[in-house]
């Protein structure tokens, strides 16, 4: 049964978005991935934004006041198992926002659990993929003999 | 006043059709969308207490970190802001090829509003035709500047690097293939049945109405209000612009308008390309105190950036007034009152092609 759902969950990824404060270059790079070119559903993932279904949670943006508590409530909305990824430098390290006087409160990683990272000003759609398509097998493995 | 409402309907932040994060709380009767109302501040980070004090040199990346979709324009209000300042006369040679990236910038951006929208109708097939064609005008980005998204590609006096002769060519050979593209997409959204019972007669933004909210870009200019920040620009006056007018003042119209944009801006790049003159790329000069107001036109409407420089180049005050706050402000108070049904507020305001990242900024 392990075995099944392991090789189902790296196969079928729903994929939930969340913009908390990014300058829009990394949404639209994520967007691009539902292109004819890039083409993610092919690969089983599939982008909805609605946190209840998703799998994976790719985090854009250096976190804004208004998104310090909701990004946490959002993270907790999500069934397990799950994973979230950082998307660009912004939720890594602030990126350009990251300065004296800003509102930003980079890393993400202080409210949520962040899976994997994705550096890049902004990252290009196939290592978008890529980094989805190598994280999913990792971090949905045997999750229910683990949690034993 | 008392008003009867039966459901005031939360839209967002966090919703399917939105790239970014926005809350539309819509006040009902039914279906009957009584009064709709946006609520910012997701995004606020501050962009303008970073950039004072410091010195052009790095504002200059803040400014296109404004918003990832134009960054191209951007840049090049903040440079030609510099400019003005500091009487730097740009390279002839620069002056055509930032068109060029400008133009090239403002066909992906419309293209990419034209695909949320279709999206929005959830007309799957046609917004993927939009964002394969899109693909194809990033990769003419790619090659003239280097970079995606944030390219940086302009500096006072001109162009960071010359455009190669294979470069232009290669531009030049894709246009007319992207040209007869767009065409037949826009043929296809002009002509679909039930893209025009979604899309006909929704959100209507009188003329009088778009005035009244200063509604400016495509949004205006599909109202019959023909303005436009390239009239004026000295580059665009020598390529003979015009811009494009439609009286509907729909949803439909705001789409073709951007279609139609996309048109001509292609025939500007292969106009700057075929007249492109010999010579350097960089002028010189040096960055002066000063201040000003410039304006330019992004792919949503007039930009303007206000910045007060001290004697080293630094940035004393900056003040930058982005186009999308007046459309969204449109979008919510003139097209959402009176939309026939809920399901008709998420296209109104993908119609209206907001951009919160440069809207809180």
């Amino acid at each position: 049964m392990q075995r099944v759902k392991n090789a189902v969950r790296s196969r079928s990824i729903h994929v939930c978005v969340v913009d908390t404060g990014s300058c829009n270059g990394c949404d639209i790079e994520v967007l691009a991935c539902l292109s004819p070119r890039y083409d993610i559903e092919q690969y089983g993932i599939y982008v909805h934004n609605n946190p209840r279904e998703a799998d994976v949670l790719l985090v854009i943006g250096a976190v804004t006041p208004q998104w310090e508590d909701k990004l946490i409530a959002l993270w907790e909305k999500i069934p397990e198992p799950k994973a979230a990824i950082a998307v660009g430098n912004c939720p890594i390290s602030g990126c350009v926002f990251n300065r004296h006087d800003s509102y930003v409160s980079a890393p993400a990683s202080k409210f949520i659990p962040i899976a994997a990272e994705i550096p890049g000003c902004p990252p290009r759609p196939t290592e978008i993929l890529s980094t989805i398509l190598a994280i999913a097998p990792l971090a949905f493995k045997d999750f229910e003999r683990e949690r034993k | 006043m008392k008003r009867t409402v039966d459901v005031s309907f939360p839209v967002g932040p966090v919703h399917p059709c939105w790239k970014e994060p926005a809350r539309v709380k819509c006040e009902t009767r039914g279906e009957y969308v009584l009064r709709a109302e946006v609520e910012l501040g997701y995004m606020k980070k501050g962009i303008e207490r970073i950039m004072k004090g410091r010195p052009w040199q790095e504002v200059m990346f803040l400014a296109e970190r404004v918003c990832g979709i134009c960054s191209v324009v951007h840049n090049m209000v903040f440079i030609e802001t510099m400019e003005k300042i500091s009487g730097i006369a740009p390279a002839e040679r620069a002056a055509y090829l930032r068109v060029v990236a400008n133009e090239l910038d403002r066909i992906q951006s419309h293209l990419l509003a034209n695909f949320s929208y279709c999206y929005t109708i959830e007309h799957e097939t046609l917004g993927m035709y939009l964002l394969d064609l899109r693909e194809k005008v990033m990769d003419l980005l790619e090659k003239l500047t280097g970079a995606r998204v944030n390219k940086a590609y302009m500096v006072p006096g001109g162009v960071r690097f010359d455009i190669g002769e294979e470069t232009r060519h290669a531009i030049l050979g894709s246009i007319p293939r992207i040209r007869e593209e767009t065409k037949r997409y826009r043929g296809m959204f002009s002509g679909g049945p039930m893209i025009g019972l979604r899309s006909k007669g929704v959100g209507i933004l009188s003329r009088e109405d778009a005035g009244r909210c200063h509604a400016v870009g495509p949004t205006a200019r599909a109202s019959g209000i023909a303005v436009d920040c390239r009239q004026r620009h000295p580059t665009y006056m020598k390529l003979g612009f015009s811009p494009v007018v439609r009286d509907e003042g729909d949803n439909f119209a705001r789409v073709m308008v951007r279609f139609d944009e996309a048109i001509q801006s292609l025939s500007l790049v292969q106009q700057c390309l075929e007249r492109l003159p010999e010579g350097p790329v960089l002028a010189g000069g040096i960055c002066r105190a000063g201040e000003t107001v410039h304006r330019g036109e992004a792919p949503r409407g007039e930009l303007s950036y206000f910045v007060k420089t001290d004697e080293y180049g630094r940035i004393a005050e900056i003040s930058i007034q982005t186009p999308s706050i007046m459309n969204i402000e449109a979008a919510a108070h003139y097209m959402m009152t009176g939309a026939v049904s809920l399901a008709d507020v998420t296209s109104i305001f993908i119609s209206a092609d907001p951009c919160i990242a440069c809207t809180e900024r």
